[in-house]
């Protein structure tokens, strides 16, 4: 595995769990979302799945921004797994994120499999807001 | 096509609740709380049933005038052409008793409701298969038991139906072979009906409701954090539709002389149609029409039309279904979370955070250097990664979905760029 990646263009990589957003059906065969190709997920079977530091591998390995995308909350598949998830980011639970992690790059989208469109909306507006911290650190 | 059905119909249930959750919010959507619902409900049923218990008496002579005289309507005179209440009568009987067996009358309505809704929700989503058999077996288990105690709470009134019931229930218990007449007797507590029935109906009842409760630690064993409450405002809102059921529409006892006398009066005729008891019970005088409570009396309405034996078979079938529900068609289990020993460091983040209690943390042997290793209980694994997600030290990884893969993955993702 490279240490040093060579940053091409704007990327933000989501953690995606596949019984939320019908996430299949939304990706190319280079895992980029159709509606937006700067996005790349990697699928997972529970957003309770992610590990704090793939987040934060995505952010120092060139990603703009990173998320987490689980079922709604209340009706996660498998009870609790993206409580567990949002406990940890939100730094409730461990493992958490480091302390020098960007907070305002790491976003969290809970939706079920019918919010195709408020996830697509939701997802604009954190790249919005990713995007008006320009290059501060 | 079981698999497409069961696909279709949690696409069918998240769309209903995605529509709902536009006007609830996700974090308040009742149908996001359908477990812990019919617990909530159940602690009205408890501290009611408390309440009723202290004044009713179970014996054939006392029992329908004991629930008349705590639920007692206060009788109405006619004076100067305006219905006022009569002074004498209404000191009878216990401040706010009907509204108080209202609860109990509607809680328990409501208990079955939303325990039925919990379980074609569970269905409907297929969450019942595979590692959750026990809370479903259980949770079938615990719907028998519901039943019974709702029935047993409609024999305790012990009027004209209650009667009627009885005979049914013998009826249905001595078809069966072998056992069927020591059943029929037992469920009397005798060869016929004395005071002793009421007194092993009142047992019935109690022992049932007492039954729900270890039921439901079984139904939340295998869950690390089950969830016990709705949240708050469907909380006000259960205890808010109970309470105007129970205020608009009290439990009480009509006899067909308080209709005579006040048929005219709509607050004593607007009861006859809803959940008004009987007259009181005689024994040997079977009423032709029996008005059946939908949620807690469909047995009766099958043995009653169709007979002993069809009733045995629709409702044996329908046991038999629900118990093989959570075996078919069968997951693949080839995903099992899978511990490395020499990374565990027993910091029991996993065993911590996975929603099934499928790991166990044990003790080492003397001179390791770490105290605890997690144990992953193969059976109730669900295959997540949830405790993936919750290792800092790459010791527990599912072996087709390897955090070291995820992350090769990822760095590809990255060298792509956009």
């Amino acid at each position: 595995m490279s240490d040093t990646i060579e940053k091409k263009n704007k990327v933000i990589v989501g953690f995606v769990c596949q019984r939320s957003i019908p996430i299949q059906d939304m990706i190319d065969e280079h895992k980029a979302l159709l509606d937006d190709p700067e996005v790349k997920v990697v699928i997972l079977p529970c957003s309770g799945m992610v590990k704090p530091t793939q987040m934060e591998m995505a952010l120092t390995k060139g990603a703009d921004a990173t998320f987490v995308c689980g079922c709604a909350i209340g009706d996660c598949h498998y009870r609790t797994g993206n409580l567990m998830i949002r406990a940890r980011l939100e730094g409730e639970r461990n493992p958490k994120l480091r302390k020098t992690t960007d907070k305002r790059k790491v976003g969290m989208f809970f939706l079920t499999m019918k919010d195709k469109a408020p996830f697509l909306e939701a997802l604009k507006g954190f790249k919005a807001s990713v995007a008006a911290l320009g290059g501060e650190n | 096509m079981y698999r497409k059905f069961l696909k279709t119909t949690k696409s069918l249930t998240v769309s209903f609740e995605k529509g709902l959750n536009a006007l609830t919010t996700q974090e308040h959507n009742p149908l996001y709380f359908h477990g812990a619902l019919p617990l909530y409900i159940f602690w009205f049923l408890i501290f009611s049933g408390i309440m009723l218990w202290m004044y009713y008496i179970p014996t054939l002579e006392r029992a329908w005038s004991s629930v008349n005289y705590i639920t007692s309507l206060p009788v109405l005179s006619q004076v100067d052409g305006k219905w006022v209440t009569d002074a004498t009568n209404a000191a009878t009987g216990i401040p706010y008793g009907a509204v108080v067996r209202g609860i109990h009358r509607w809680g328990a309505a409501g208990m079955m409701i939303a325990t039925v809704l919990h379980m074609l929700r569970v269905y409907f989503t297929d969450r019942h298969r595979s590692w959750r058999w026990l809370p479903w077996i259980s949770g079938v288990g615990l719907l028998a038991v519901l039943l019974f105690v709702g029935i047993t709470g409609y024999l305790l009134v012990w009027d004209n139906r209650a009667y009627a019931l009885v005979v049914l229930t013998q009826e249905f218990l001595k078809s069966l072979p072998l056992v069927g007449n020591w059943l029929a007797d037992f469920f009397v507590a005798g060869g016929q009906i004395t005071d002793y029935t009421l007194t092993r109906f009142f047992f019935f009842h109690i022992a049932g409701a007492t039954l729900i409760f270890v039921l439901i630690w079984v139904h939340f064993i295998r869950l690390k954090y089950p969830a016990v409450t709705p949240s708050r405002a469907t909380n006000f809102l259960t205890f808010g539709f109970i309470l105007a059921a129970a205020g608009t529409y009290p439990a009480v006892n009509i006899t067909q002389e308080l209709l005579t006398k006040y048929g005219s009066d709509p607050r004593i005729t607007q009861y006859k149609d809803y959940i008004a008891s009987d007259a009181p019970a005689h024994i040997g005088n079977l009423v032709a029409n029996i008005r059946y409570d939908a949620w807690y009396m469909f047995p009766y309405y099958l043995i009653d039309k169709l007979g002993a034996n069809w009733a045995w078979a629709i409702l044996g079938v329908s046991v038999a279904l629900l118990l093989v529900a959570p075996f078919y068609p069968k997951e693949i289990r080839d995903n099992i979370a899978e511990v490395t020993e020499a990374k565990c460091t027993g910091c029991t983040f996993c065993s911590l955070d996975c929603p099934f209690e499928a790991i166990d943390m044990v003790e080492r042997a003397p001179g390791s250097k770490f105290k605890l290793l997690a144990v992953v209980n193969e059976a109730r694994c669900s295959q997540c990664g949830v405790c993936v997600g919750a290792c800092p030290f790459l010791a527990i990884e599912l072996p087709h979905t390897h955090s070291k893969t995820i992350e090769a993955d990822l760095v590809a993702l990255l060298n792509q760029g956009a």
